[in-house]
Parts: C-alpha cells; sequence; structure tokens
C-alpha cells in the first residue's frame, strides 16, 4: 500500500511541476522543457517516419478521394501526367504529353460533333510491380469500370472524358484517346489512373454487376499488398488503420531509383501532439498534412532558438482565402460598397502582422505560380489598401456616418454579418482584423461563426449567409474558373446545390468567357481570356480577395531532394529524390 | 430472478430498438452527407454526379426507408462496409475495440487497485493528514482536463527523458519473437494512456469508496462486530466493506460499460488507434455505418451493465430481492 502511494503520489507531482512551469510561462512554447530535449538519432536511408493527421482511406485509385490517400498514393502510383514542384505539366508514365502543335494530337469530328484525338504512349520499361507491362488495355479497363453505374466513383469526367480507345496493333503501349468533345485542357490526365487489367478484371467481371460489388472486392481492398496492383518507386508492406502504413521500394520501379528504403506514414490525428512525436523521435518529419501556420511558426522559432536539426518549409499554395459576398444582400448590390470593402482591407499589414509575412496577399482567384496569373494594372484593377477612396465611395453611395460613427442610409444601418467556420483560429484573427478596418470607415460587421460541417453542409451551399462568408478556395493551375464564376453554377435546390457560385453573381459576358476558355487551344489565347475574366471579377467585385494560403511541412536538415508543391500532386510525387545521406 | 432477468432484457431490447432509430435519426440530422464530403475535397464534382452518388449510396431515399434497410441488415447478422475503406465494419471494429478495450481494463483495474485501498485508508482516518493529501490529489485528479494532462506526460515522458513513446500502439515495423516481447513493446506504449485515464478514475472511485466507507462504518453493526471481538480487518472488509459496497458497484459497473465505447481524448492525444477515435473519426467523415455499430456497441454496454449492477446488488446485498 505505501508503496503504490509512493508511486501515485510522484506521478501527480510530476504532473504538477509541469503544470507550474506552464503556468509560469504563458508563452506556447515551454521553453525550459524543450530546452532538454536529447538530439533525435542521425537518420539514414534506412527508413524514415512521416507524421500526418488525417485518416486514410482505400488505395483503390478509382475510389480513394481523400487527401490523405492522395498524399500516400504517390509513393505506389503514377499517372500519364502530372504537375511538377514548379507547377508545369510534365509526362509521368507517358513518353511525352501530346499536342497539336507536334501533330500528336488533332480535331476531328465525329457525326457532327468536333472532338479531340490524342496518341498517348507509354513508357517502354513501365510495369506494374509484379513486372506486367502497364499497357493501353489497363487505361480501357479503367474507363470500364469507372463508367459501371455500379461503381462509386466521384467524378466520372476524369474517365468517361475518353470515349474510345484504340490500341496500336503492334504496340500495346501505344494508344489513340478520342476524347467526348475538344477541350484544350485534354492532356489533363494528372487525376485519371490505370487500372491493373491483369489482376482486377477478374473481380470486375465477377463482381460488377452488383452495387458497390467491385469496391467492396477489389484487390485493393482484399490483397492490399499484392505488388502487381501498383506501379509506383514504393509497394505497401504494411496497413494498420488507424495507427501507419509501412512502404518499400519497388524493385520493378522504372524510374530514378528511390534512395530511402522504408517510409513509414504515422497517423497523429491531434494536431497538438505532432510536435512532440517529432521531439521524441516517434516520426522524423512532418508532412504537408500536418502542423497548422501558427504552430509551424512557433516551432521555426523554436528550431533557430534552440538550434534543432530540422527545417520549416513554407510554399504558397493555390488555396485561395477569400470573402465571398453575397450579392442578393440589399447594401452588397452596390458596387460601390463592394470597393469601398475591398479599399479598406490592408493585405500587406494582415499578412505580416498575422502570418509574418509567409503567405502572400491575394489580388485575384489566380495564384502567382500558375500561368495565368497577371498583377499588371492594365490587365486587372487593383486595390491598394485606401481608405479615403473607401470613404469617398460610400459617401457617393449615400451611407453618411451615424452619431455612433456607423454608417446608414434611410434609416438603415451598414452593418454586415461575416461568417466563417468556428475554431479556425486564422480564420478568427483575420475576422476581428477586418472587423477592426471596416469600423473605421464606418462598416459594422459582425462575426457569426459555424462548426466547419455546419457552415460548409449548410450555411455556404444553400447560400444561407446574410452577407459575407469568409473562406478557402482550393484549385489547381490553369484551372477554369467555371465552377464558381458561371451563374449557371448559383447553387439552387434544382441543381442539387452543387454548383460553388456562392456569391450570385451574373455577368453574362464572364459566362461567355468561361464557355469560350475550354474551346481556345492557342495558350496565349487562352491567357487573354482569362485576364478578361480577371478584368470583370477584380471590376465588379463579387469576392474580397485576402491571401494564398501556404503549405507547411517540418523536415530533418539531412533530407535533400525534397520540394513542398502547393498544388493537388503534393511532395511524395517526387519521393524518388528524397535523400537522407 | 429469472423473471426479472427477462422482463430486464425485453426492456434492455426495446431500449436498444428505440435508441437506433433516433441515433440513426441523429446521424441523418447533421448538416452534410457522404457525398457533401466528396464536394469538398473535389471542386470538380457535377450536379451529374452529385444526383448519380446520392442515389448510389440511398440518400435520396426518406429516411424510415433507410432505418429499415440498415435494420434489416442487422438482424441478418451483416454489418455493412465502412464507405470510407470499403472494408466489412467488422473488420474495422474487431481490432479497435481489441485495443480500446485493452487500454480501458487496464485503466480500470490500475484505477480501483489504487483508489479502493486508498478510499478506505481515508474512510479509516478521516480528517487525518493523510486524508488531506488523498483528498487533494483526488479533487485535483478529478479537475485536470484530460487534453492537457495527456500533453504534460508526453513532455516529461516522451519529450524530455524519452522514456516512454510519444503515441501509436506499438513500435512500427517491429517483428515479435516471443509473446513476452511483444508484452513488453506493447506495455510501453500503454503507460501514459492509462496513467492519463487512471489518474481521474482515482480522484473519482477513492472519493465514493470513502465517503460510502465512511458511512458504513458509522452502522451499528459494526460497534456491535468490533464489541464481539473481531478482528479490525474482518470487521472491515467482511462487514464495513461489503455494506460500502453498492454505490461502488454502481459508479463501477458504468465505468466496465465505457470499456467498449473508447476514450476520444486520450486516444486521440496518443494517437492510439481504439474505438473512441474510430467513432469520432467515422462521425466525421460521414462514415454511418461504423458510427451506427459503435453507437450500438455502447448503448448495449450500458444496458448491459446496468443490468449486470442490479443483478449483483443482491449478490452483496440478501435484503434486496427481485420483484
Amino acid at each position: 500500500m505505501k508503496n503504490i502511494n509512493i508511486l501515485l503520489v510522484a506521478v501527480l507531482l510530476l504532473s504538477f511541476s509541469a503544470c507550474t512551469k506552464k503556468n509560469k510561462n504563458p508563452e506556447p512554447a515551454p521553453v525550459p522543457v524543450a530546452a532538454a530535449t536529447p538530439e533525435p538519432p542521425k537518420l539514414n536511408n534506412s527508413e524514415i517516419k512521416i507524421g500526418m493527421i488525417q485518416e486514410f482511406e482505400t488505395f483503390n485509385p478509382l475510389i480513394a478521394n481523400m487527401a490523405a490517400t492522395s498524399l500516400m498514393s504517390k509513393l505506389v502510383m503514377r499517372y500519364l501526367v502530372t504537375i511538377d514542384a514548379d507547377g508545369k505539366w510534365i509526362p509521368q508514365l507517358a513518353k511525352s504529353i501530346p499536342s497539336l502543335e507536334s501533330g500528336s494530337a488533332k480535331l476531328v469530328t465525329v457525326a457532327g460533333v468536333k472532338k479531340i484525338e490524342a496518341v498517348w504512349e507509354i513508357l517502354d520499361n513501365a510495369v506494374w510491380g509484379d513486372g506486367k507491362p502497364i499497357i493501353c488495355d489497363d487505361f480501357a479497363f479503367a474507363i470500364k469500370v469507372a463508367s459501371a453505374a455500379t461503381v462509386s466513383i466521384a467524378e466520372k469526367e476524369v474517365y468517361t472524358q475518353v470515349e474510345k480507345v484504340t490500341v496500336d496493333p503492334l504496340n500495346p503501349k501505344k494508344c489513340t484517346f478520342l476524347y467526348d468533345k475538344a477541350k484544350w485542357d485534354f492532356y489533363q490526365l494528372g487525376t485519371f489512373a490505370p487500372l491493373p487489367k491483369h489482376l482486377e478484371e477478374k473481380i470486375f467481371n465477377m463482381h460488377g454487376a452488383e452495387t458497390a460489388g467491385y469496391e467492396k472486392n477489389s484487390l485493393y481492398v482484399k490483397e492490399p499488398y499484392n505488388v502487381g496492383l501498383y506501379n509506383g518507386p514504393y509497394l505497401i508492406q504494411e496497413i494498420q488503420l488507424g495507427d501507419h502504413v509501412t512502404f518499400v521500394q519497388n524493385p520493378k520501379w522504372f524510374g530514378e531509383p528511390a534512395k530511402i528504403k522504408k517510409i513509414i506514414f504515422k497517423l497523429i490525428p491531434n494536431t497538438g501532439t505532432l510536435e512532440a512525436n517529432l521531439r521524441s523521435g516517434t516520426i522524423d518529419m512532418i508532412s504537408s498534412m500536418g502542423f497548422e501556420l501558427d504552430q509551424a511558426l512557433a516551432f521555426e522559432k523554436k528550431v533557430k532558438a534552440e538550434v534543432l536539426p530540422y527545417t520549416v518549409l513554407f510554399q504558397p499554395s493555390t488555396t485561395y482565402e477569400h470573402i465571398d459576398l453575397n450579392l442578393d444582400n440589399h447594401a452588397l448590390k452596390d458596387i460601390k460598397v463592394r470597393k469601398a470593402l475591398n479599399y479598406s482591407i490592408n493585405r500587406e499589414e494582415l499578412v505580416n502582422s498575422l502570418f509574418e509575412g509567409k503567405q502572400a496577399p491575394a489580388i485575384h482567384n489566380i495564384t502567382p505560380k500558375d500561368a495565368w496569373y497577371t498583377d499588371d494594372p492594365a490587365k486587372v484593377t487593383i486595390y491598394k489598401y485606401s481608405p479615403r477612396d473607401a470613404e469617398r465611395l460610400l459617401d457617393e453611395a449615400g451611407w453618411k456616418r451615424g452619431p455612433d460613427g456607423i454608417r446608414t442610409k434611410a434609416g438603415k444601418k451598414l452593418s454586415f454579418t461575416l461568417m466563417t467556420t468556428a475554431g479556425n483560429k486564422t480564420r478568427e484573427l483575420v475576422q476581428v482584423y477586418l472587423q477592426n478596418g471596416w469600423k473605421q470607415i464606418g462598416i459594422e460587421v459582425n462575426s457569426k461563426n459555424e462548426p466547419a460541417r455546419v457552415f460548409f453542409g449548410e450555411t455556404t451551399k444553400k447560400r444561407a449567409f446574410d452577407s459575407m462568408a469568409l473562406f478557402a478556395w482550393v484549385s489547381s493551375p490553369e484551372s477554369s474558373p467555371k465552377s464558381t464564376f458561371l451563374s449557371t453554377n448559383i447553387p439552387n435546390a434544382k441543381n442539387g446545390y452543387s454548383g460553388q457560385n456562392q456569391m450570385g453573381w451574373i455577368n453574362k459576358e464572364v459566362d461567355k468567357l468561361c464557355l469560350a476558355l475550354d474551346l481556345e487551344f492557342t495558350h496565349e489565347k487562352r491567357i487573354q481570356i482569362v485576364h478578361n475574366i480577371l478584368k470583370y471579377y477584380t471590376d465588379e467585385v463579387p469576392v474580397l480577395p485576402l491571401y494564398y494560403r501556404s503549405v507547411m511541412s517540418v523536415i530533418p536538415n539531412q533530407l535533400k531532394g525534397f520540394r513542398l508543391t502547393g498544388h493537388q500532386f503534393p511532395e511524395t510525387n517526387e519521393v524518388e529524390k528524397w535523400n537522407l545521406e | 430472478m429469472l423473471n426479472f432477468i427477462l422482463r430486464r432484457i425485453v426492456q434492455t431490447l426495446l431500449v436498444i430498438l428505440i435508441l437506433s432509430y433516433v441515433c440513426f435519426g441523429l446521424m441523418n440530422l447533421m448538416p452534410g452527407d457522404p457525398v457533401e464530403m466528396m464536394i469538398s475535397s473535389n471542386p470538380k464534382i457535377t450536379a451529374a454526379d452529385v444526383e448519380r452518388l446520392r442515389s448510389f449510396y440511398g440518400l435520396d431515399q426518406p429516411m424510415y426507408k433507410r432505418y429499415l434497410s440498415w435494420a434489416g441488415d442487422i438482424v441478418q447478422g451483416e454489418l455493412g462496409y465502412s464507405r470510407t475503406y470499403r472494408i466489412p465494419v467488422t473488420e474495422m471494429m474487431g481490432p479497435a475495440l481489441g485495443h480500446t478495450f485493452i487500454l480501458s481494463v487496464a485503466s480500470l483495474v490500475f484505477s480501483l487497485i489504487i483508489a479502493i485501498p486508498l478510499g478506505i485508508l481515508c474512510a479509516l482516518k478521516p480528517n487525518s493528514k493523510v486524508d488531506y493529501v488523498v483528498n487533494l490529489f483526488s479533487f485535483a485528479g478529478i479537475s485536470v482536463p484530460s487534453f492537457w494532462l495527456g500533453i504534460v506526460l508526453i513532455i516529461i515522458f516522451a519529450v524530455n527523458f524519452q522514456i516512454l513513446p510519444a503515441g501509436g500502439y506499438q513500435t512500427t515495423g517491429m517483428a515479435y519473437e516471443t509473446y513476452w516481447a511483444e508484452f513488453l513493446d506493447k506495455g510501453k506504449y500503454l503507460i501514459l494512456p492509462i496513467l492519463s485515464l487512471s489518474i481521474q478514475s482515482i480522484g473519482r472511485f477513492s472519493r465514493f469508496t470513502r465517503s460510502s466507507m465512511l458511512e458504513a462504518m458509522r452502522n451499528d453493526f459494526i460497534r456491535t462486530a468490533r464489541a464481539k471481538g473481531l478482528t479490525a480487518q474482518v470487521v472491515i472488509w467482511k462487514h464495513g466493506f461489503r455494506n460500502a459496497l453498492i454505490p461502488l458497484v454502481t459508479i463501477v459497473a458504468l465505468s466496465v460499460s465505457s470499456i467498449f465505447s473508447g476514450a476520444l481524448i486520450t486516444e486521440s492525444l496518443f494517437a492510439y488507434p481504439g474505438v473512441g477515435r474510430l467513432l469520432y473519426t467515422s462521425i466525421m467523415g460521414n462514415d454511418f455505418n461504423v458510427a451506427m455499430i459503435s453507437f450500438m456497441i455502447s448503448v448495449t454496454m450500458v444496458l448491459l451493465m446496468n443490468l449486470a449492477a442490479d443483478l449483483l446488488y443482491g449478490v452483496i446485498d440478501p435484503r434486496v430481492s427481485y420483484k
């Protein structure tokens, strides 16, 4: 009994000693504790353990839809093409990207409909993990599976856009894709995955007729360690749901040899303990699906102060943080009010004071990494911070300051509600910053935050926000803005609330330009069209741009060849370049 | 007694049926559905995709129809598939239940081993120094938030001293040559979560034990037992502790019922792949089948443990009868 008492008291005392330390020091970083951290062991190419916070799902490339799976699947699956870390489309399984200029793609007319035909040739040495060559039939089979009504593929059009695959009788790796319509972005097949026909066909034939029969019986579910299912630099050695996935080198890999022998992705769902896991050696690095910005900034300071053997990387991404304005709101219908709101945001100060300059201020929806980006004042309207211009516009619009400093018109206050996701510290800070700025020019803005599930599942989806909704759009380089700009994409009950024009922006010219963009095959002309769209976008201010988000990662100083991408093809897309020695 | 048990079992089944419908309804009342999740992670999904997927998952059907279909499958022993992982729910729940069971039982046993003697000690020496110290730590244990306590334990034992792992349930990639090696490896991953869970339970159990023991020791039969010249051990354990057991059994039975429902915060903090975390991720991921089975297990366990507690009252106290 006495021993038990001593043990209990010892444990409690230890806990409370830490408590005292923490209370004495209001800094989030428990510096005295951290200073005592022993050096992590030196790493080598035999193994690296990577921490991530999100659950993963099935590795079947047709069915997988979560970002966490995408992060890991790039180790084991490669596609015809991809976007590299510089934001450029490059071939991966294909020898080259077909184009009209090279003659490997051409416009054709089939039954009176304009279509496009492109010749794709797969790398001669590209093989599945069991040594079977990757051939055109694997792509044709993927289209067949994806087209089946019994398979719950999310974005069917990725596959069904290819109407027909004609295989060269002399070369099973050379095929001609006939697309259902003539589109300039026909080559952007970054999510068009091949399926190993030699393994999966019999499963599909047996279970394909039942609802969800294929996906439940696929070898990706029943035998996930079958090497023939994968074609990337690594193979799956072990999956422990909810804990970790282990990858080992693929001996049949046909690309640049991977250097690290074993990679373990460890799931650590609590962001608060990621740092502790890193410093205790449970993991060796934190993936781009780990730290929040504030945690990364705090950890970077610790790295410098304590000379820790890590590098915190920040990479601007294609995620665009902004405020959607509900254009059905009476006051927001007036363009002068929208412009005044835009003029009174000091974006430079916002990113410097809240993000230490690690996230870039946004001027519109296209990010600086995109070939379509422009900040030329002749092409887009730039709103430099100017409270004076904002006040002038509001005066012109008839909003006069009341005794409490808030502007009124016809007895109504100029007051808005700014909604965002509750619990998102960064957004809540931005909210407060913006409210103060707008108050100075006489606009009252109240906050109303909701859990992400309600905010995205109901409020923004059904345009149920009164005036302003703060959130982000995830995009990719050279991505058509149709889903957010087309007037037919204003969410409503008729279209199942599927569009993303939550502003309710209607501009017939923009509609025409968006549709014309799909059919324009000349790069320079496409850029011209996009710039015309951006001109309308920045002139009419349906949205208040804020900043482009960054992705973060913590890597050991030893790790070379690691690059964050900032788009939907994550860092693991170049995992074979990683080197610890 | 048999009648009592049968009646309670029927009542339990009825409550499970009603609660299953309530849980199903609540799950469906939550904003968003599995298709919403897909849209949020892939903005290129079209209106046609949305319609097709809603029909595929049966989300275009009224709720009562979906419930009947789900309940029909359950009755036939078909627990369904996880929408996220495309594997049978049983395959997912099995390991998670195992992990949670080990963690919860170890924590409960550890808590009881420490809390009951401490509570008795305090009851036997009320208002003594020992009583004050134990009370102080009991209240501290009850008051400390588990998320904070977990982080403190990780900082001390995993980051500073590096004597225990920060999270997980086993060393990744470890091949065990003997059961003993496996026991030792997995055991060290359990120490911090068990400590984190137990510090709160010890406080709660020791307070309950103290008050019920204090009450029992004031009874006339204790004075009589002492007057008869019985030894202190017999008076305390046979006469005092047995009478103090009834309130303790109730609270322990309720704790046992949570053995399979997991400890969400502790499991998340220590990256421990248990049921609590599985339930949370399945709710957040709209993985209805997994979430519903987790709910049902929790509900069933609470009801069964209540029944067990009622039966135990009769064993402990012969005055309790079942009518």
